[in-house]
């Protein structure tokens, strides 16, 4: 639900849901508070309760794999925190994320520090989330979902977190004989306790303290421990209702009667038994450095850089199947300036001895402007442009023509830059508008062929053509003067009327003419708007004719 | 205008087998300069035998790029125009700057018509750039045609080394402002050597020319068009006057352009008397 909004998705107000393939027909899966407000809770199957809410209910469609990629989205952002964060899995229903801030906390000013800077970004966001801090990941997540404030009965009604992100970060407290503090954080997106999600408030991060979560766990239903619905379902049928229940029992029957999992999730929730966490694997990051310890000053040993640099970073492009399309080379001299080049490339790659060479072709040009100074002591190459490059069998005979233009159009920008283009027919009936540059990589379009014949140069403006005296006052010119020159016609031929389109609304119509003068040259020549006796016409040289 | 001479047919005797034929003085004038005889047989056998010792490689890459037109491939070393040192074109007038662009064009789309590739035009400042439907006019496929507009001169000659090196484009074509410098004419005969060099066109303002390397130096003037048998324009025609070729001989020829064939060709007598009687006004 918070997905959808945050996506606009669900933008007006009202009561919306989301609504799965479940037993026995579609059934609810997430609700907004509004609907919430009506009474309605996940589970519940979407025709019953169409019939019983008289309001209009917006139906959203399942969609796991969005969800899990917002889930991801926010998994990365959290590592703002910590670098080990962890999305839930299935067995916490995939509607929140772990941090482990062992050892990270103190950057923020404390674990409470941490956790209200994390409530105030999630809540400035629109995410609303419940946030546990405790010592392992078990108790967090029971904290979390399923927190004291919370009674047993409202949690029966509302059940369990549909979407959002509770938190959990172990924390190890070094100096107490536990050898994991955790501070369990989690958070819903719905809080059960705050149906109205138009109020929502930042809910009050639970902290825990070392020592404290057995007491905290004991009121919690057994839920919370994030066991099978049918080990939870047993549980309750045997009337063991609260994990405080459950801990008082010999564990040797519980263990005959329910197997091993209950006792897992019970250890691991109280810390005797360690849970590893499964971090979200760290973003390749396509970036190499070099620090020298004699600062370097020459072209060739930052060329030299370079190509070492993007031999690091090839084989991790490689493995993600990427190609470089832009990179960035950062010099940082000695007195702490930082000089950076841009490189761009016109197709993917990844081969350092060509990066190489652009970055020495970019040198090459900036010269002396470089400014080496007393040298550069650390260089970087980062990547800050990619594109999928499928992996291509190199020509026995060479590289393709294609990829050589390419590897000229590299070397044309870097070493002048100028860019290669390409002549590309527009739709105008206006010759000048009729044709545009673009990047020589787009393919070339054909040219009408139904024109008439065109001339080889076309002024970007219209010359004006004076002292213009035509035989017939509709006729063609017989001599003009253009360029400081007289002209005299000896052939003519036309008109070809060119009228702007009408959305363009600019201009007449012009009468174009093609004519030779007595010395061979051959004019696109056009009077402006027909002949009209009232006004004198108005003649321009637009194109010489080859 | 001057009526440039019709095709002069280079008399063919004595001429090796296989070896260019290397008369030494190229002719500033149309093939109107009287030149000295050549030496007698022998003499000339073993003069071309030492040629070929001294320049092996030159001997051997001097099967230029035909034009389908014998009267001008006989003054032209190796049959055509050769690949790789830049050719030379220059307006006649200022105001031929057209024609010329238009002969360097024909030229190029000669050689696209016979090899894959495209060509490259750099064009320096305020040079007259092609417009594409009038490349196809002119039968030059647009879509084969790559352009870059320079800041000046020496990035046009910068940009057609760095494409003579890559060695994958068929033409290259160089509008610049000034004459070819020798300087520049000497690197990129350096950058062609070896492979398949491309062919390489110079067009600059009209004017003298500097000593450079080109191959050629042509000068283009305007000539009116032939007329299909409507009377209407049908052909471009120029006049171009071949001003030095090395190892070969100048010329003057009134050459029409035939866009569907993509040949160059000498007007027919009828055509042209026509198009000089002055044709209909209107």
């Amino acid at each position: 639900m918070t997905r959808l909004r945050r996506a606009g998705l669900a933008p007006e107000p009202g009561p919306h849901a989301v609504a799965a393939a479940g037993s026995g027909g579609l059934r609810l899966v997430a609700l907004n508070g509004e609907a919430r407000a009506l009474g309605l809770r996940p589970g519940e199957l979407l025709g019953r309760v169409r019939a019983r809410v008289g309001v209009p209910l917006r139906i959203h469609p399942n969609d796991p794999e969005a969800d899990g990629a917002a889930l991801l989205r926010l998994c990365r952002w959290a590592s703002r925190y910590t670098p080990a964060v962890a999305p839930f899995g299935p067995a916490e229903g995939r509607h929140g994320l772990y941090l482990d801030i062992q050892g990270a906390a103190h950057l923020l000013g404390g674990e409470a520090a941490l956790i209200a800077d994390l409530a105030e970004r999630l809540d400035r966001a629109d995410i609303p989330a419940r946030i546990a801090l405790a010592d392992t990941p078990g108790a967090a997540f029971a904290v979390a979902g399923f927190g004291n404030t919370v009674s047993p009965q409202m949690l029966t009604k509302h059940g369990r977190p549909f979407s959002g992100a509770p938190q959990a970060k172990p924390e190890s407290r070094t100096a107490s004989g536990v050898p994991l503090g955790t501070v369990g954080v989690s958070g819903s997106p719905a809080p059960p306790h705050d149906p109205g999600m138009t109020g929502r408030e930042p809910i009050p991060p639970l902290l825990i303290l070392p020592g404290e979560a057995a007491a905290r766990l004991a009121p919690l239903p057994v839920e919370a421990l994030r066991l099978d619905p049918g080990i939870a379902a047993g549980l309750r049928r045997l009337g063991l209702k609260r994990i405080g229940d459950v801990e008082a029992l010999p564990r040797s029957g519980l263990a005959r009667r329910f197997g091993l999992p209950l006792l897992l999730r019970l250890d691991q929730a109280h810390g005797r038994r360690p849970e590893p966490l499964a971090p979200l694997a760290e973003a390749d990051s396509f970036s190499a450095a070099r620090g020298f310890l004699d600062p370097i000053g020459r072209q060739s040993d930052v060329v030299a850089a370079a190509r070492e640099l993007m031999g690091e970073i090839a084989p991790r492009l490689e493995r993600a199947g990427f190609g470089a399309t832009a990179l960035r080379l950062t010099l940082h001299r000695v007195d702490g300036a930082v000089r950076s080049l841009e490189i761009g490339l016109s197709r993917p790659d990844r081969c350092p001895t060509r990066i190489a060479s652009l970055v020495a072709l970019r040198l090459e040009r900036l010269g002396a402007a470089l400014e080496a100074g007393f040298g550069f002591e650390t260089v970087a190459l980062a990547v800050t442009g990619a594109e999928i490059m499928p992996a291509t069998q190199t020509e026995l005979a060479g590289s393709g023509q294609g990829e050589r233009i390419a590897t000229l159009a590299d070397i044309l920008a870097q070493r002048i830059g100028r860019k290669l283009v390409r002549l590309a027919p527009q739709e105008s009936h206006q010759p000048e508008r009729a044709e545009g540059a673009v990047p020589w990589t787009v393919p070339a379009l054909p040219y009408p062929d139904h024109l008439p014949v065109r001339p080889l140069v076309l002024f970007a403006r219209a010359e004006p053509a004076a002292d213009v005296f035509a035989l017939a006052p509709d006729g063609p010119p017989h001599r003009f003067r253009w360029r400081r020159q007289e002209h005299r016609v000896a052939r003519a031929e036309g008109p070809e009327r060119i009228a702007s389109e009408w959305w363009h609304r600019q201009g007449e119509p012009r009468d174009y003419y093609r004519i030779e003068c007595e010395a061979g040259r051959r004019l696109w020549l056009y009077r402006d708007g027909p002949y009209r006796a009232d006004r004198p016409a108005a003649w321009f040289v637009h194109g010489i004719f080859p | 205008m001057q009526e440039p001479p019709e095709g002069t047919v280079q008399e063919r005797r004595g001429r090796v087998p296989g070896v260019p034929v290397s008369e030494s003085v190229p002719g500033p004038g149309p093939g109107t300069l009287s030149r000295a005889g050549p030496p007698p047989g022998p003499e000339r056998t073993a003069l071309a035998q030492l040629r070929i010792l001294l320049a092996p490689g030159e001997a051997q890459h001097r099967a230029g790029m035909p034009l389908g037109l014998p009267a001008l491939e006989a003054h032209l070393p190796g049959g055509g125009l050769a690949l790789g040192p830049p050719h030379e074109i220059a307006p006649a007038e200022p105001g031929d700057a057209a024609a010329a662009l238009a002969f360097a064009l024909a030229l190029s789309a000669i050689r696209l018509a016979g090899v894959k590739g495209e060509a490259l035009i750099a064009a320096g400042p305020d040079q007259p750039l092609p417009y594409g439907h009038g490349l196809a006019s002119l039968g030059l496929d647009p879509g084969r045609v790559l352009l870059m507009e320079a800041g000046g001169d020496g990035e046009v000659y910068r940009a057609l080394e760095a494409a003579l090196h890559a060695r994958c484009l068929a033409v290259l074509v160089g509008l610049v402002g000034g004459g070819l410098p020798l300087k520049a004419g000497r690197r990129l005969q350096l950058a062609a050597e070896g492979g398949e060099p491309p062919l390489v066109l110079i067009l600059r303002p009209p004017g003298p020319g500097t000593p450079n390397g080109a191959a050629t130096r042509w000068s283009i003037a305007s000539a009116p068009g032939g007329l299909d048998r409507f009377g209407l324009l049908a052909t471009p025609r120029w006049g171009a006057r071949l001003d030095r070729c090395r190892n070969g001989r100048g010329g003057a020829w009134l050459l029409e352009w035939d866009s569907a064939a993509h040949r160059l060709r000498l007007p027919e007598r009828l055509a042209r008397d026509a198009a000089a009687a002055g044709g209909a006004r209107p």
